[in-house]
C-alpha cells in the first residue's frame, strides 16, 4: 500500500533536491552574515532581544510537542483508530524538533559553549536549564519510540513504558517552555500561570496541521492513494479533533485579548491596542489562520473533504506561525523601565538573515521529511489493533 | 565583607550625563551600550507638565531575577564582592534570557546593529577576542566578572566599577571622592558627578553615610513591587518612572 507514497519516487527526489538546495543556500547565507557582521545582521536589539529566530524555534518546538501528544492518543491512551498516524507523527515530531533546535543554535551568541556550560553549571533555578533537560529527554524518547516501531514492536511492555515516558517528556518540555515566558512577572503580557495549557492546545493545533499536511504530501494530496487505515483516520475522528483544538485555541486567544483590552496596565493594554490589533498582519493571521479554518472544520461535510483539510492545515500553519511571532515580540514591544522616555513602542521587523534562518529551519524539515518517507514506512501500523478497530466499525455504524 | 550600595539624590541631579560619559570612558562601552544612562521623560500635561530625569545604573539587586534565569550561572551575584551582579563572559552563551528578566532594562548585547554610523567596531576592529579594540582602553580586564571590553556574543552590564572598589581598604564605610585617600576607589559615575548627587558606601555598615542618607532622606528603591530589592536607592522628589504611553507623532 505504501507504494503509493510519492515521496519514494521521482517527485520525492525532486522535493529532496529542492529542499537541500534551499537548505544549503539559506544556511550559507546565514553563516556568511553571522561571520562577517555578527548578530548585527539581526534586527533584534538590547531593548528587544528575542525576535523571529526565537519565535521560529518556539513554533517548531511546540509543533513537535503537539505531534508527540497526538501520537500518544493511540500509543498511551489506546485510541486505536489513530494507529495509522502514530509513526509519521513520531517521526515528524523528531525532525521538527531537530529543525527548531538548528534555528535556535544559530540565534545564540555561543552555540557550542551551551553544550558544556548548561550541564556543568546545573543552574536548576533556570527554566532554560530545564528546557534543555526536557527537550533532550523528549528527543531521546521520540527516537527510542520510533526505533521500537521500526522494529515492529508496537505493544510490548517496554514500548508502552517508553510511550508513557515520552508523553510525560512532551508535557514537561512544552509546559516548561511556556513557563520560560509565563514566569516573567516583569513582562505582564506573558506573565500567566496557565500559559502551559495555552501552549499544549496550540501545540496540538500546529501538530495536527503538520500531520495532515505531510500525510497528504506523502500521497500526492490524494487521499484515495493512502492506506485504508490512514483514510479512516482522516475521514473519522481526526478532523473533529482538529476542529475542537482550533476552537479552543480561538477561545484562549479571545480570553487573552479580552483580558488585555480590559486591563489598564499599559504593558498589556497597549500591546493589544497599539501593536497586535493595529497590525493588519496579526488581524489577518487570526482571521485567516484560526477563524476561517475553524469555520471550515465545524462543517461536518467540509471537514472530511481532502481539499479543505489541506487548505485548513496550510492556513493553520501560517496562522500559528504568526501567533508565535506576535506572542514573542508582543511581550517586548513596550520598553521596560523607560516610561515616557520612549517615544513609541519598539519597532521590530525581522531582517533578511532572520527570515533566512526561518527558511533554513523549514528546508531542513522538508529535507529530513523526504528522507524519512524514502527510507521508512511511516504509515506502518500494527495489524492486530486495526482488526479490533475494524471490528468496532459495525458497532459504530449501528450506533 | 561590605555590601556595596549607591544612593542617587534626584534633588541634586542636574541630568548633565557626566556619569554616562565617565562610565563609557572607564568601561569602554559602545554608543548605546550605556551601562549608566540618564532617562529623560515627561509627566503630566499642560499646565502641570513636568520634565524629569533619572540616572539609571544596574541596581545590583538583592534578589536578581537575571541571576535566576541564567541557564549557565554566567550571571551571578557575588556576595564576596559586595553583592555585585556580574556576567562571566567565559560562560555566557548569549541566550539573552537575563535581558528579558531584568525589570530595569540595564543589560546590553552589544553584538547588535550600531546606534550611530560609522560603526566604531569597524573603525577599531576587535583583536584578541574583543568585540572592538580602541587604541585607548582601560587596562583592567576580568572576563569572569564582565570587566573590560567584551568578546562577541555575550551580555554586558554595569559592574559598580568593581575593578576600582575592590581595591578599597577593608572595612571602609563609604567611598567618597572628596577623600584623597579613597578617591581612586570610587566608581567612575560617582567620582565624576558635578553636583555630588551620588554616594557610594557599605549598606551593612550602620555608620555609613549611605545608610544615614537613606534613613534621613527617605530613600526609595524603584519598581519595589518586582521584589528584586535593588542595592541602589533614590532620594528626593520624583523617584519613579511615569508609565509608558505611545505618542502619535
Amino acid at each position: 500500500m505504501s507504494d503509493n507514497n510519492v515521496m519514494k519516487g521521482g517527485l520525492g527526489t525532486g522535493l529532496l533536491i529542492l529542499s537541500v538546495i534551499v537548505l544549503l543556500g539559506s544556511f550559507g547565507f546565514v553563516m556568511y552574515n553571522l561571520t562577517v557582521h555578527g548578530h548585527a545582521t539581526f534586527n533584534v536589539s538590547s531593548n528587544l532581544p528575542w525576535g523571529q529566530p526565537i519565535s521560529t524555534y518556539l513554533y517548531f518546538a511546540l509543533a513537535s510537542s503537539g505531534l508527540g501528544l497526538i501520537a500518544s492518543l493511540p500509543l498511551v491512551f489506546g485510541f486505536k483508530q489513530y494507529y495509522g498516524l502514530a509513526k509519521r507523527a513520531i517521526f515528524l515530531a523528531f525532525i521538527i524538533l531537530v529543525s527548531g533546535m538548528a534555528v535556535l543554535a544559530l540565534e545564540l551568541g555561543h552555540t557550542f559553549r551551551m553544550l558544556w556550560a548548561i550541564p556543568f553549571n546545573m543552574q536548576i533555578q533556570s527554566a532554560m536549564f530545564w528546557m534543555g533537560v526536557f527537550y533532550a529527554a523528549d528527543l531521546l524518547f521520540l527516537l527510542w519510540k520510533f526505533q521500537k516501531m521500526e522494529s515492529g514492536d508496537w505493544d510490548s511492555k517496554a514500548t508502552r513504558t517508553i510511550g508513557i515516558a515520552s508523553f510525560l517528556g512532551v508535557l514537561l518540555a512544552s509546559g516548561n517552555l511556556a513557563l520560560i515566558f509565563g514566569m516573567m512577572s516583569m513582562r505582564p503580557f506573558w506573565f500567566d500561570g496557565l500559559l502551559p495549557i495555552y501552549f499544549y492546545l496550540t501545540a496540538v493545533t500546529s501538530g495536527l496541521a503538520a500531520l495532515v499536511f505531510f500525510t497528504y504530501l506523502a500521497y500526492g494530496f490524494q487521499r484515495g492513494a493512502m492506506p485504508e487505515k490512514l483514510q479512516q483516520a482522516l475521514a473519522g475522528g481526526l478532523p473533529k479533533l482538529f476542529a475542537a483544538v482550533l476552537g479552543l485555541t480561538i477561545l484562549f486567544v479571545g480570553v487573552r485579548a479580552i483580558t488585555g483590552l480590559y486591563s489598564n496596565n499599559p504593558e498589556i493594554h497597549y500591546v493589544w491596542t497599539e501593536y497586535l490589533f493595529a497590525s493588519p498582519v496579526y488581524v489577518a493571521s487570526v482571521v485567516l489562520g484560526l477563524l476561517v479554518p475553524f469555520a471550515l472544520m465545524i462543517s461536518a461535510s467540509l471537514r472530511v473533504n481532502p481539499g479543505i483539510q489541506i487548505l485548513v492545515s496550510i492556513l493553520t500553519f501560517g496562522g500559528l506561525f504568526a501567533e508565535r511571532y506576535f506572542f514573542v515580540v508582543g511581550g517586548q514591544v513596550v520598553p521596560l523601565f523607560k516610561g515616557t522616555w520612549a517615544w513609541d513602542m519598539i519597532q521590530y521587523t525581522p531582517s533578511i538573515t532572520e527570515w533566512a534562518l526561518t527558511v533554513m529551519g523549514s528546508a531542513l524539515l522538508f529535507t529530513l521529511y523526504v528522507l524519512g518517507e524514502k527510507f521508512f514506512n511511516l504509515s506502518a501500523a500494527p495489524e492486530q489493533p486495526m482488526m479490533d478497530a475494524a471490528a468496532d466499525q459495525p458497532r459504530q455504524a449501528t450506533a | 565583607m561590605a555590601k556595596w550600595g549607591m544612593v542617587i539624590d534626584l534633588d541634586k541631579c542636574t541630568g548633565c550625563q557626566a556619569c554616562t560619559t565617565a562610565c563609557s570612558m572607564e568601561n569602554n562601552t559602545l554608543p548605546g551600550e550605556s551601562w549608566q544612562d540618564v532617562l529623560f521623560y515627561h509627566e503630566g500635561e499642560y499646565p502641570s507638565a513636568q520634565m524629569k530625569w533619572l540616572p539609571r545604573p544596574c541596581m545590583q539587586c538583592e534578589k536578581p531575577s537575571c541571576v535566576y534565569v541564567c541557564p549557565t550561572r554566567a550571571t551571578y551575584k557575588d556576595e564576596e564582592a559586595g553583592g555585585i551582579v556580574f556576567v562571566d563572559w567565559n560562560k555566557c552563551i548569549g541566550c539573552k534570557y537575563c535581558m528579558i528578566a531584568c525589570p530595569y532594562g540595564v543589560r546590553f548585547y552589544a553584538d547588535e546593529q550600531p546606534l550611530v554610523e560609522p560603526d566604531i567596531r569597524d573603525v577599531y576592529p576587535g583583536e584578541n577576542g574583543q568585540l572592538w579594540s580602541p587604541p585607548y582602553q582601560n587596562p583592567e580586564q576580568d572576563w569572569r566578572r564582565g570587566i573590560g571590553i567584551q568578546p562577541k556574543g555575550v551580555v554586558s552590564k554595569c559592574t559598580f566599577c568593581h575593578h576600582k572598589v575592590s581595591k578599597a581598604p577593608e572595612g571602609v564605610a563609604d567611598l567618597d571622592e572628596d577623600d584623597p585617600d579613597l578617591v581612586e576607589y570610587v566608581p567612575a559615575c560617582v567620582r565624576t558627578c558635578p553636583p555630588k548627587a551620588r554616594f557610594f558606601g557599605d549598606l551593612d555598615n550602620p555608620e555609613s553615610n549611605v545608610n544615614r542618607l537613606i534613613g534621613d532622606k527617605k530613600g526609595v528603591r524603584l519598581l519595589d513591587h518586582t521584589g528584586n530589592r535593588p542595592q541602589v536607592y533614590y532620594l528626593g522628589a520624583g523617584a519613579g518612572i511615569p508609565a509608558f504611553s505611545p505618542r502619535k507623532s
